[in-house]
């Protein structure tokens, strides 16, 4: 920790001391979750519940429960920062609500928001005093970016090695056989020249493309190589891995160098402000894509949580002492209405093996931690389908494209990381369903499945 | 593992179109009101009493003013004229108060409309309560074509704002009273009966700027929300007052001003007042 962060986080944490002496706490709530966890999905029904519970709807039982029925208001209030966009959800909702209804697109750049939960006094003499209000302060971003985190940590030498290490790996090694034919012909002295590291970056990003898209592979990394945000694709990404051998040139020294301005950029516009302090942490994991996209993709999910939670939950000595480093942790595998009733605590529990990294980095930060199974907005209805003769549970929804109503089998949900027979059944995708009928103006908030236990875990002992 | 079947995706016939799946979640999550207590047997004997008396005064005054026309007709249409005049003005006063009270009832029905996001009651509550302002007093206008938070932050900032400028200004001139006051005055007893009449009369000021006109009873009640909210603003203040009284009060103030420190916190408190005062009358809750 440098000077200036030590001294920022001094001040930080005499702000929250002071803030939580007059009853106006601020907690920072740091969603985290690799692209297509449904992070903007997770915003959206969280602050519709929240701001219906604060109008004395049922929408969150179990938060209600948890702080004794406690809370007053929630209203959304301006968020400590005016140069990030904020984050809609009104538009979200409306979108959800829409005839014929459409998802998030995919998150393109930040935004934030802020919201405040006024909450009666926890003492027989709170009555007598003015309500606490806690203002949590919510994050919308990228989920590709994230990635960019462990890099952080590595130069561009260590971080080529490993990447190059995993390209020449499984399914990947094939989506990029053309980005790995590419450097492999390099001269070791190739020279700076800006069209040859845009040839190598474009190769390199399309492999990382396929990886995404086809492969289900989450652990690729730069974050803006897949998603470059508002700014387009500056000649600051036109970089990529090389071999140790080929790095000694001038084409090597360049591309180190825009690694090393890239990280810095990352660093000043998305990592700093919004990654170097925060009390609450939910980690979004869509267990059930990375599950039937195979072993690799399963693998490859598990590790990047934990190269993720390395940076995110693992705060040293100095930032716990400080309150700069998250209390309590929370893991939570989404889409958890495309499986049955009966698989959901199948899902949290194999969620829990495969975060088992990322769960070990967050209780070595002194963190606490739970799983949980959710559905942010639910879209499902048990059913069951009989397949060859025998019933078997399952689900039912609209297709959202088709309009068709469909029963979906999504198969068995293993409770701890599968046997390699499991794998054979091969990659099936889960279709995309519409959204139940909701109301356009959120009054009632949406309808979810175990959204009230997540946050009364994770916020409930702060209200 | 291999008699597990395979994912796979079943789908239903077309027809009949299924556009969306209802869990019936408004209903699953609507808000229970809370059951309705009924009348209190305090309330409940308030009430026979005020029949008694104005049922049994209404029957004597009745038979009085028969027993007057049986003397005489003269006698008798002056105890009517008389009777009427007196009823009507009691009536009257009885009206008032009523009125009174319930425009204390536009701040509830306007901030429960607020909390329940209840956009066209809020709506209907801010027109009732623009159209009872004072007729100097600014008001926000085209607030039906606007999205309600854009009218609620119109009203907070054209309307609302100013009253709390007026409320602060007020509570500012009670105080110099109320410190004038307590600095001269012979004897505590008085102290306190001028800091109580000036106090109430400070609540019904602040509530003439929302454009109530509180009677008695609707006094009585805004004293009993001004004393629930003064709790809060007291409490936010609490941090600041204990500085000041810690470093004034006791120790500069106490030298210099001797007795009058005691007055300086008494106009503390009627500034708190009409901030406490504002605060209970204001159709909308700080944001």
């Amino acid at each position: 920790m440098d000077p200036f962060s030590l001294l920022r986080g001094m001040l930080d944490t005499t702000e929250d001391a002071a803030r939580a002496l007059i009853g106006r706490e601020r907690l920072r709530l740091a969603v985290t979750g690799l692209s297509r966890a449904g992070k903007t999905v997770f915003l959206t029904s969280l602050i519709a519940n929240l701001l219906a519970a604060g109008r004395g709807a049922r929408t969150l039982p179990a938060l209600d429960a948890a702080v004794g029925g406690r809370i007053r208001r929630v209203a959304l209030v301006p968020a400590g920062t005016e140069t990030v966009p904020r984050f809609d959800p009104d538009a979200h909702l409306g979108a959800l609500a829409a005839d014929p209804p459409h998802w998030p697109e995919r998150t393109e750049d930040f935004s934030t928001l802020a919201i405040a939960i006024d909450v009666e006094r926890r003492t027989s003499l709170g009555g007598l005093l003015p309500d606490r209000r806690v203002t949590l302060e919510l994050l919308d971003y990228p989920g590709e970016w994230l990635l960019d985190l462990p890099m952080l940590r590595q130069d561009y030498a260590d971080w080529s090695a490993a990447t190059l290490t995993r390209m020449r790996r499984g399914t990947r090694a094939e989506a990029a056989a053309d980005f790995l034919a590419f450097i492999d012909a390099l001269p070791a002295d190739a020279a700076a020249q800006d069209a040859l590291a845009k040839r190598g970056f474009t190769l390199y990003r399309d492999a990382l493309r396929v990886c995404r898209d086809e492969h289900g592979l989450r652990f690729l990394q730069p974050g803006r190589f897949l998603n470059p945000g508002p700014r387009g694709e500056a000649p600051l990404l036109w970089f990529f891995p090389l071999p140790a051998a080929a790095q000694g040139g001038g084409l090597g020294a360049l591309c180190a160098r825009r690694y090393a301005a890239y990280l810095d950029d990352q660093r000043t516009a998305f990592l700093d402000p919004y990654f170097t302090r925060f009390h609450r942490q939910v980690v979004l994991v869509d267990v059930l894509g990375a599950l039937h996209a195979g072993q690799e993709a399963f693998e490859d999910t598990a590790e990047a949580l934990a190269a993720v939670a390395a940076v995110v939950s693992g705060g040293n000595w100095l930032e716990r002492l400080l309150g700069a480093a998250p209390t309590r942790v929370a893991f939570a595998a989404t889409k958890a209405d495309h499986v049955p009733t009966r698989a959901r605590d199948a899902l949290a529990a194999l969620l829990e093996h495969l975060a088992l990294g990322a769960r070990g980095r967050a209780e070595a930060a002194g963190a606490a931690t739970s799983f949980h199974a959710l559905a942010a907005i639910r879209c499902t209805e048990d059913a069951v389908a009989t397949l060859e003769g025998q019933p078997f549970a399952a689900v039912r929804g609209i297709l959202l494209n088709e309009g068709r109503g469909a029963t979906i089998y999504p198969g068995e949900v293993p409770m701890k990381p599968p046997e390699p027979a499991f794998w054979q059944s091969g990659f099936f995708r889960m279709p995309e369903f519409r959204p139940p009928r909701l109301d356009p103006e959120g009054a009632s908030g949406v309808p979810h499945l175990g959204m009230d236990g997540l946050l009364a875990w994770l916020l409930g002992d702060a209200l | 593992m291999s008699a597990t079947p395979q994912p796979r995706v079943i789908l239903e016939d077309p027809a009949p179109p299924t556009e969306r799946l209802d869990f019936g979640w408004e209903t699953a999550v609507a808000v229970v009101p809370p059951p309705a207590r009924g009348w209190s047997s305090l309330g409940l004997a308030g009430a026979g009493l005020t029949v008694l008396v104005l049922g049994f005064a209404l029957l004597e005054a009745g038979n009085f003013v028969a027993a007057q026309f049986a003397r005489g007709d003269a006698l008798g249409w002056i105890s009517l004229a008389v009777a009427i005049a007196g009823f009507g003005l009691l009536f009257a006063a009885i009206g008032r108060e009523v009125r009174g009270y319930l425009a204390l009832g536009t701040v509830d029905r306007a901030r429960a409309a607020h909390a329940r996001g209840d956009v066209a009651a809020l709506r209907v509550a801010l027109r009732d309560w623009q159209a009872r302002l004072p007729p100097e007093r600014p008001r926000a206008e085209g607030l039906a074509d606007m999205p309600i938070d854009a009218a609620c932050a119109l009203v907070e900032a054209r309307t609302l704002a100013p009253i709390g400028r007026d409320a602060e200004s007020l509570g500012r001139a009670a105080a110099m009273q109320a410190f004038a006051v307590t600095a001269i005055s012979p004897s505590p007893g008085l102290d306190a009966l001028v800091f109580a009449w000036r106090g109430i009369r400070l609540v019904r000021q602040v509530a003439a700027l929302h454009g109530f006109r509180p009677g008695i009873a609707g006094t009585l009640t805004l004293l009993r929300r001004v004393a629930a909210d003064a709790a809060t603003v007291a409490a936010t203040d609490v941090a600041v007052e204990a500085v000041l009284r810690g470093v004034l009060s006791s120790r500069i103030a106490e030298h210099v001003a001797g007795e009058t420190a005691a007055g300086a916190v008494a106009a503390r408190r009627m500034i708190l007042l009409a901030r406490a005062a504002d605060e209970a009358c204001r159709v909308l809750p700080r944001g």
